[in-house]
């Protein structure tokens, strides 16, 4: 992660390193104007939580599209053509066999499943790719060691920037947050190391 | 998520302007109507190179050899069945608005209305090819002609019967010019009143409507197009004659929308973003021609059975083959590769010519359906080669059955206000976006 290698690690007073900023927004207006100001003071590494899909908040957050589209097409034509040889290979190569007196080497008999494989390969690279560049499975997050947080799945919305993000300052990041019409502005600490337990009895 | 949807851009609208459309502003008159007598020099241009197109194809009948009379007539047939497909197709999108209540659509359906509403003048189209099929002694529907013993065509009299048929035809006609006459009466009483109630109404016709439609489709191709090599049959021909109509129909509602705009008209009303879905649309009926053209294919190739696969290998010698082949690359492959790009789903001009390539695969897919038959003495045994002698006069007569449409289309656009002004969806389609 970012964080590990680049900028200045901010600890907390008790000295547990700080995952970033949050702050708290009433309504879906003024979180999408909070996310247009944070996306045009060049914050980058943030997010924007909310119990609802917002429409928009992309836009407003600067987020650039997808590149996984272009992975599926590549992936799922190369599973297509791998389909379509491997058929060809099978019926027309290695153990020709005539049914029906057709050619072995008919095109029309390897479509449907060359399409299973074009669909097959798309369908898993979409699913699998939309995990990993979404980082998930994720099991816990700093977050949501926040009382407050749970309330993102009820009635709030919040936006945390990250202390990774380059821009990140304690001081500035949380000014910009206060400006930005936020409320409860609260730093979030990181998650502790997992504690390797002794085995009992040494 | 309507009511969240709605709560923001109705807070954040007010001091955002990429957000919240100046409504009063877009449907200005002059952005949503065109100038009386526009159009006019175009559509007159067209209607005249029309029937020129015509008439040279009734006078290079009598060049082309003895079957020159069949020729020019089943190429006219192609060009209004072509022709037929497109109207249809955009009924289909009417009814299909109004059934699912689409929100984004609501800028476009206005010119989806005025296409369907040709469905009579088509019709006559249709009724004209059937009396010059009738004064020529069947050249075209050859098996009114009665082929005697024919075991097939006996097996088939049940249905396959001149008085049926005829009756059949006029039916079709008057459901279609019903359905979509009531569609558009409904959006157009709207624009007068703002009863969002119409919408409703028109919710309803279509819920029914959406059944006759598809039945009645499914038999009119049957009818006038798979009877033309009446051995022949199969059950997927009424989906893939509607595949081709939703293919080619929103190909022509793009080209509408974007002359309109290029004529400074409907200017922030019709967007990229409209563009974007009716893209989609075309793209997503490319796939769904080749599945369904090639699942009618592929059971006919793989069981063998005579009276089935008499029909392909018609199609698939003699020189037609180039065209199966021109159709598999250039009504599937090219535009599903192409059009995974999302400029030429978008942008307005390469969806232009996506467009124009969509109707012009759509006239050589009934082209190859139609035309083998002509000098066939047995149908679906034929013999044919291509011939590629009397080509010009099939250019001539597809060409201006196409141009005699294309005039119509124009003056039907120009005849009217542009917008559903008072759709209840509006708000929504002028905001319209493509998230992602």
């Amino acid at each position: 992660m970012a964080r590990h290698s680049t900028g200045p690690i901010y600890t907390t007073e008790s000295g547990v390193p700080v995952h970033g900023i949050v702050a708290e927004y009433a309504t879906a207006a003024d979180v999408y104007r909070a996310a247009e100001m944070i996306r045009d003071a060049g914050y980058t590494r943030w997010d924007v939580y909310s119990p609802f899909p917002i429409h928009g908040i992309d836009e407003a957050m600067g987020i650039r599209r997808t590149r996984l589209p272009i992975l599926i097409a590549c992936i799922g034509l190369t599973g297509a053509a791998l389909g379509y040889l491997m058929q060809y290979w099978m019926s027309a190569v290695d153990y020709q066999l005539v049914v029906q007196g057709k050619n072995p080497a008919s095109w029309e008999a390897y479509i449907p499943i060359t399409f299973e494989m074009g669909i097959l390969s798309a369908a898993f690279t979409a699913i699998l790719g939309m995990l990993a560049f979404n980082k998930l499975p994720m099991w816990n997050h700093p977050l949501m060691r926040k009382d407050r947080f749970l309330r993102v799945s009820d009635d709030r919305l919040m936006i945390c920037i990250e202390a990774c993000d380059e821009k990140f300052d304690q001081e500035k990041t949380r000014h910009l947050l206060e400006a930005a019409g936020g409320t409860n502005v609260d730093l979030v600490e990181e998650e502790p190391e997992p504690v390797k337990e002794e085995p009992a009895g040494h | 998520m309507t009511s969240v949807h709605t709560h923001l851009h109705g807070s954040v609208g007010g001091d955002h302007d990429h957000h919240g459309p100046d409504r009063a502003f877009l449907l200005r008159s002059e952005n949503i109507t065109l100038a009386p007598g526009a159009g006019k020099g175009i559509s007159t241009a067209l209607l005249g190179a029309g029937v020129i197109g015509i008439v040279l194809a009734g006078i290079g009948s009598t060049m082309i050899g003895p079957l020159g009379k069949a020729h020019a007539l089943a190429s006219i047939h192609v060009g209004v069945m072509a022709c037929l497909a497109m109207v249809l197709g955009n009924l289909w999108y009417v009814l299909l608005q109004s059934l699912v209540r689409a929100g984004w659509s609501a800028t476009i359906r206005r010119q989806q209305e005025n296409v369907a509403t040709l469905v009579p003048l088509v019709g006559l189209g249709v009724i004209g090819v059937l009396i010059a099929d009738l004064l020529l002694g069947h050249p075209l529907f050859t098996w009114m002609n009665k082929y005697q013993g024919d075991y097939i065509l006996e097996g088939k009299a049940a249905w396959l019967n001149a008085p049926f048929f005829y009756l059949r035809v006029i039916v079709y006609i008057l459901i279609w010019t019903m359905l979509a006459r009531r569609m558009a009466r409904l959006s157009l009483e709207q624009d007068r009143t703002g009863d969002k109630w119409l919408s409703a109404a028109a919710g309803k016709t279509s819920a029914w409507g959406m059944l006759v439609f598809a039945l009645s489709v499914a038999f009119a191709a049957f009818d006038l197009l798979m009877s033309t090599d009446f051995r022949f049959f199969s059950t997927m021909w009424g989906v893939y004659y509607f595949a081709g109509s939703a293919y080619s129909g929103i190909a022509v509602c793009i080209l509408v929308t974007a002359m309109l705009r290029r004529a400074g008209k409907l200017e922030g009303v019709v967007t990229d973003e409209h563009n974007h879905d009716m893209g989609k649309f075309l793209f997503a009926f490319t796939v769904f021609w080749a599945y369904i053209g090639f699942s009618q294919y592929f059971l006919i190739w793989y069981s063998n059975i005579p009276e089935e696969t008499a029909y392909m290998l018609a199609r698939k010698q003699g020189g037609w083959q180039v065209i199966f082949y021109v159709m598999a690359f250039g009504h599937f492959l090219a535009p599903f590769i192409l059009m995974l790009f999302r400029p030429l789903k978008k942008r307005p001009v390469p969806l232009i010519i996506m467009s124009l390539w969509a109707i012009l695969m759509h006239l050589v897919d009934i082209f190859w359906i139609v035309r083998p038959m002509v000098y066939s003495g047995q149908p679906g045994h034929t013999t044919d080669t291509i011939g590629l002698g009397g080509l010009w006069v099939d250019v001539v007569a597809i060409g201006g059955v196409v141009a005699v449409f294309a005039a119509l289309v124009i003056r039907k656009v120009a005849s009217g206000p542009l917008v559903a002004v008072n759709d209840p969806y509006m708000n929504q389609s002028l905001e319209h976006k493509n998230y992602v």
